[in-house]
């Protein structure tokens, strides 16, 4: 009620004409409930970083310390095109020089290894343990290695799934390019929920993109454990337009679950047995492996947030964001862990002052390339109602399918802009 | 307390009451049209500056946001995917949106 009660006397004070007297003070007094709080994030993805990045900018009088295991973040947006020959590996490498030079966070690279809600105290592999006022867990997603028969984190060295950026990437673009012309690139698209909905059907993509150049009597054949999938229409109409046979869906009903593989055979099993030449298995997931460690997964094997603050409805004062948290209608992607770190952060820091955060907003944008010059996108714009997180009706939504190929070539010169934009307001 | 019950209580201590169907910013609250402003930079750069090919918003006056918004929602500004965005905004949250983008610095 104290919080009511102060944004009444905010408000009271707004219309007697004295925000410009009464401003400095009380902005000047919340910067003081900042003052000597510690926050701590873990992970440096889109969820992280930006959650690190926003509280500083907020309010500079808060310590940021992030943790995160790598020097350099490889995004999963646009590691895709890496695949396609589009970009090089540093075109989506990222690091941490300017939120610690210009942003103030204090960023460790080091690995959490244990997070005690109850003494508020993360414990890190060099031995150190940190405390917090609120911690930010921002873990991305872990693979259910045990889900397909034969498929291991040994195995994906073989049968890469290059669904996280980095090595994967690499090694995948490796073996398309030692592949021989007129070889099958089998892939396995993974149940919902996963990261990045349309990820796998824009990788086909530019795949068929460096195959119709390089190789062109190979073939692309996904094995899906869907039915349906994301900007599918979209998809079907690129694909016929820019690579007309090479690239062809089995739905789960036709049998496109994948049950097995073998990588010495290199051969993948749905209903039928499939001679790979390339495999690129992406299995089911759950979010990042210290998210369940520290009890803030629930039976499905993702995180309960509030929507709010995107604290859990686990453990107090910690929160969740991005991949690894049940955020209502908003996707598992860069975009929307962005936004939700945003309206965190903002969470963040008006609970540390006792104030009102405002009301929550969401948006995701996600661009395709289908090829170079062909983008397709998804939008949507949410808001918090009873049920949660709500994509508003009658907005959002994915391209017209009838588009000309300047539209399509305007979305693909903007999917750039796009991901130039994000990461620029992640890591820049 | 609801949204409604805090506006109107607004309103009341204002003591001012909008003509109805013309929405302005104050309709919003300064926090929550900061939590719609912040969405857009992800496309559209940091604090509204471009990096790139997406134009920025930083240095527009809040009347070109406001027009940009309701002639993309309505088509007459052809777009590829601000049409679809801007249909998830009231008039009242536009007007907010449009004050807060343009006083950034």
């Amino acid at each position: 009620m104290s919080q009511i009660t102060r944004r009444n006397f905010i408000k009271t004070a707004v219309a007697a004409g004295a925000a410009s007297a009464l401003g400095p003070l009380l902005s000047g007094g919340a910067r003081a409930a900042g003052k000597g709080k510690q926050v701590v994030v873990v992970g440096g993805g889109f969820g992280g970083a930006t959650c690190a990045r926003h509280i500083r900018r907020a309010d500079s009088s808060i310590a940021v310390t992030l943790i995160e295991t790598n020097k350099e973040f490889v995004t999963c947006p646009f590691s895709n095109t890496v695949l396609g020959g589009l970009h090089k590996m540093a075109d989506i490498t990222h690091n941490y020089d300017k939120l610690r030079t210009q942003h103030g966070v204090n960023v460790v690279h080091d690995t959490v290894t244990a997070i005690d809600a109850a003494s508020n105290t993360v414990k890190l592999k060099s031995g150190k343990s940190l405390k917090y006022d609120r911690l930010v867990v921002s873990p991305g997603i872990d693979f259910k290695w045990d889900a397909i028969a034969g498929y291991s984190e040994k195995a994906s060295q073989v049968m890469p799934h290059s669904w996280k950026a980095g090595p994967q990437t690499v090694l995948l673009r490796k073996q398309l390019e030692t592949m021989k012309n007129g070889g099958v690139v089998v892939m396995a698209s993974p149940p919902n929920p996963f990261r990045c909905p349309p990820g796998p059907y824009e990788r086909a993509g530019m795949i068929a993109h460096y195959l119709k150049q390089h190789k062109p009597k190979s073939k692309i054949l996904i094995l899906d454990a869907k039915d349906k999938f994301s900007k599918q229409g979209l998809f079907l109409a690129g694909w016929e337009k820019l690579y007309p046979g090479m690239i062809e869906w089995v739905p789960a009903g036709k049998g496109g679950t994948v049950v097995s593989v073998d990588t010495r055979k290199m051969v993948v099993q749905a209903l039928d047995r499939h001679k790979a030449a390339v495999a690129n298995i992406i299995p089911p997931q759950t979010a990042g492996a210290i998210a369940a460690q520290a009890g803030l997964t629930d039976a499905s094997g993702w995180c309960p947030v509030d929507p709010k603050t995107f604290e859990s409805k686990i453990h107090p004062n910690i929160h969740v964001v991005g991949d690894a948290s049940i955020a209502g209608a908003l996707p598992k992607s860069g975009y929307a862990a962005y936004s939700e770190a945003l309206m965190c952060a903002t969470a963040v820091v008006a609970l540390f002052r006792g104030e009102s955060p405002g009301d929550a907003s969401f948006v995701n944008t996600c661009y395709s390339l289908v090829g170079p010059k062909y983008g397709i996108s998804v939008a949507g714009v949410y808001k918090l109602t009873d049920a949660g997180i709500t994509e508003i009706k009658d907005a959002g939504g994915v391209s017209p399918k009838d588009a000309d190929d300047a539209f399509r070539e305007a979305e693909a010169r903007y999917a750039q802009g796009w991901y130039d934009s994000l990461t620029a307001d992640v890591w820049g | 307390m609801s949204f409604a019950m805090r506006r109107i209580s607004f309103l009341l201590v204002a003591g001012v009451v909008a003509a109805p169907g013309l929405a302005t910013a104050a309709d919003v609250s300064p926090a929550t049209a900061a939590n719609m402003a912040r969405n857009c930079f992800g496309c559209h750069g940091p604090n509204g500056r471009s990096p790139g090919a997406i134009p920025a918003l930083n240095g527009k006056n809040a009347e070109f946001i406001v027009k940009s918004f309701k002639d993309f929602r309505s088509g007459e500004r052809p777009s590829t995917v601000m049409g679809r965005h801007a249909k998830g905004y009231t008039d009242a949250e536009v007007a907010a949106l449009a004050k807060y983008i343009s006083g950034l610095k």
